[in-house]
């Protein structure tokens, strides 16, 4: 059971996001998407999700299925997307939240089925005991888990998760990212992270991928892909590499142009909201 | 996993492992009850004017059309006609009306995602009110034969206005923003239009668009019930049969709602037609009543919460009583004088809008 992305270009008008990207999947692991803004890390999410459209490649699911080729509600019923936590203007309540994610199932009325789903889906993320409390009620992690709720009623074999964490306090990105590779785990399903933080990927994912330009520069277990070149390359950042509790683990270099960054080279590697890689992705633009 | 279930919120009333549609008990309880407190507003309503009319000469007048008998009597024969040429298309139409502009104000706010759209954010109602003064221009400021070219005027500028604001923002995909910014521009053209026509227009001509704009029931006729009830028949199933589309599109956002397997840009275009067809022929018959459509549906996400399944039909009833209510107060306070549904509408709703807002803020947020 495997994702296969191959050769895929996805553009908007006449500007090319995604120029070939290569990518595979297993069912049961968790990749992480790497690259900096602008590399095509959500474009190329999106495209899988069936929410922006190819122009050239394929995307296969287990060997034969082709997934550009789906009707959209089938695709749904195979490929789960996880946004970013979204603001809501509406308060609808927290088990209708999650029955959204029924959507490609039924019709106007909910089935037995469906709210089993969502009771499971809720129990999982630990949301059971606020089922009819107001989404609007909601802090960003249990925003964000209400999403992830979401795409486990509706029952996926894919997961994608597009920088879930960039809008939460560290506490609520760990919390997120156990839950996702749990999910992976326990649910099998083949998911892919699109993240910022080197270090939390390393800590989380089973395998990461960097994009630059559109195209899959490095793909391979944290520690055997991250390199101090490569992160020059890709986030134009000096750092320096160490091993925390197994974990290959990222120091940006201090630099005197941007001296405010990193003062000392371990607070970014202890995982204080502080993305000092962001500060250079224009380096690489 | 352990600290996933560590989150400081109490946990409210657990409903347990409940099954199927018993999580909408209250929202069916309340349709009911919704259902009911209009036809009794409606009787009540019908009973209210400068003749006066007992519930026992509605009922008999309904007993008459329904066996094919006329009153033999002139006093009955009076009273019937009344009852049924005056006073039931009014408070008919002012249900059906109600119903029509609430339903089009939830479409919109939904599919627009904002809770401060009206089914007047487009542009509509701008464009009736010119192409209403136009036909006045042209037909003359007398009721009576110039009703007919009102509201082919008033409908007329009403599609052009929803075509133009729908082909002019498929250009950026029919993105809310984008449907909101270009129903703003054609507002202020046809604002602009409808003033040019006032500043040259004689005073009689002037006091008869202005009277249009109020909005009321004043000019109702069977027609007009006829027309808005086999829209409303028409468009009621479609609109629920594609309420959990538009939950998705409304609650998760369109990249998400493609992700649920929603056709996105398709419903969109389907539904803002049909809320724009809605509107459209409901001011055509009544001139701008405001307030109502954006009114109507938070006052039924109060009731009966967010989910469009419940929400349209609850919002219809809730745009129905008000409308119902604000014409019978109309027809009350300067008896035999009536004030226009629109006035009284915004005077009796905003009070009740404002402590809505301040006291259930998070409902509305």
């Amino acid at each position: 059971m495997t994702l296969k992305i191959d050769s895929l270009e996805v553009g908007y008008g006449k500007r090319q996001v995604v120029k070939g990207a290569n990518l595979k999947v297993e069912k049961g692991e968790l990749v992480g998407l790497l690259g900096s803004n602008g590399s095509g890390k959500s474009t190329l999410i999106k495209t899988i999700a069936g929410i922006n459209s190819h122009t050239k490649g394929s995307i296969t699911w287990n060997g034969g299925t082709d997934l550009t080729k789906l009707a959209r509600r089938d695709l749904a019923k195979i490929v789960a997307y996880v946004p970013q936590s979204i603001g809501l203007s509406f308060g609808l309540d927290i088990r209708e939240a999650v029955l959204l994610g029924r959507t490609p199932y039924f019709g106007t009325r909910p089935r037995d089925e469906d709210w089993v789903h969502v009771e499971a889906a809720m129990q999982r993320m630990g949301l059971d005991e606020l089922g009819d409390r107001s989404v609007t009620e909601l802090s960003g992690g249990q925003g964000q888990r209400v999403l992830i709720a979401r795409a486990l009623a509706q029952d996926p074999e894919i997961l994608l998760l597009d920088e879930p964490t960039s809008a939460l306090d560290i506490r609520y990105q760990w919390q997120t990212l156990e839950v996702a590779r749990d999910v992976t785990r326990k649910k099998n399903v083949a998911a892919v992270i699109a993240i910022h933080d080197l270090n939390q990927a390393a800590r989380f994912t089973d395998r990461v991928v960097f994009l630059q330009d559109g195209v899959v520069i490095a793909d391979g277990p944290p520690a055997d892909v991250y390199s101090p070149e490569l992160i020059k390359r890709v986030y134009g950042v000096d750092v320096e590499l160490s091993v925390h509790k197994g974990f290959v683990q990222v120091h940006p270099l201090s630099d005197r142009e941007h001296s405010h960054l990193g003062l000392h080279s371990t607070t970014s590697a202890l995982g204080h909201n502080h993305h000092p890689v962001k500060h250079r992705d224009y380096a690489t633009a | 996993m352990s600290s996933v279930h560590s989150d400081p919120l109490p946990p409210t009333a657990s409903p347990g492992a409940r099954r199927s549609d018993d999580h909408y008990t209250s929202q069916k309880l309340a349709i009911g009850l919704g259902v009911a407190a209009v036809v009794i507003t409606a009787l009540v309503g019908i009973q209210i004017g400068t003749s006066g009319a007992t519930l026992i000469d509605v009922l008999q007048t309904f007993w008459a059309k329904i066996t094919g008998t006329v009153p033999t009597d002139r006093a009955s024969l009076l009273m019937h006609n009344v009852i049924w040429e005056l006073r039931l298309p009014r408070v008919l139409l002012a249900i059906l009306g109600g119903a029509a502009l609430a339903v089009a104000g939830v479409l919109f706010q939904g599919l627009l995602r904002n809770p401060l759209v009206s089914p007047y954010t487009l542009g509509i109602a701008p464009a009736a009110a010119f192409g209403a003064s136009l036909a006045i221009v042209l037909f003359g400021a007398t009721a009576g034969s110039a009703a007919v070219s009102l509201v082919i005027g008033a409908l007329l500028f009403s599609f052009l206005n929803t075509a133009l604001v729908l082909s002019l923002a498929s250009a950026r995909n029919l993105h809310p923003t984008t449907l909101i910014l270009v129903g703003i521009a054609l507002s202020q053209l046809f604002g602009a239009l409808t003033a040019c026509i006032q500043y040259f227009a004689e005073d009689e001509v002037l006091a008869a668009i202005v009277r249009w704009t109020w909005g009321s029931v004043n000019n109702s006729a069977w027609y007009q019930v006829l027309a808005l009830f086999v829209l409303l028949a028409l468009a009621f199933p479609y609109i629920r049969f594609r309420s959990s589309a538009l939950n998705a599109i409304a609650f998760a956002g369109d990249d998400s709602a493609k992700s649920l397997g929603v056709a996105v840009s398709t419903v969109r275009l389907q539904t803002i037609a049909i809320a724009a067809t809605l509107t459209a022929v409901t001011i055509a018959f009544t001139g701008i009543i405001g307030f109502v459509g954006l009114v109507a549906p938070h006052i039924a996400r109060l009731v009966v919460g967010a989910n469009h399944r419940f929400l349209i039909a609850f919002s219809a009833i809730i745009g129905a009583l008000l409308l119902v209510v604000a014409d019978a107060v109309g027809r009350l306070v300067i008896s035999p004088g009536v004030i226009p549904v629109g006035i009284i509408d915004a005077l009796v709703g905003a009070p009740i809008f404002l402590y809505l807002i301040l006291t259930r803020q998070k409902a509305i947020e």
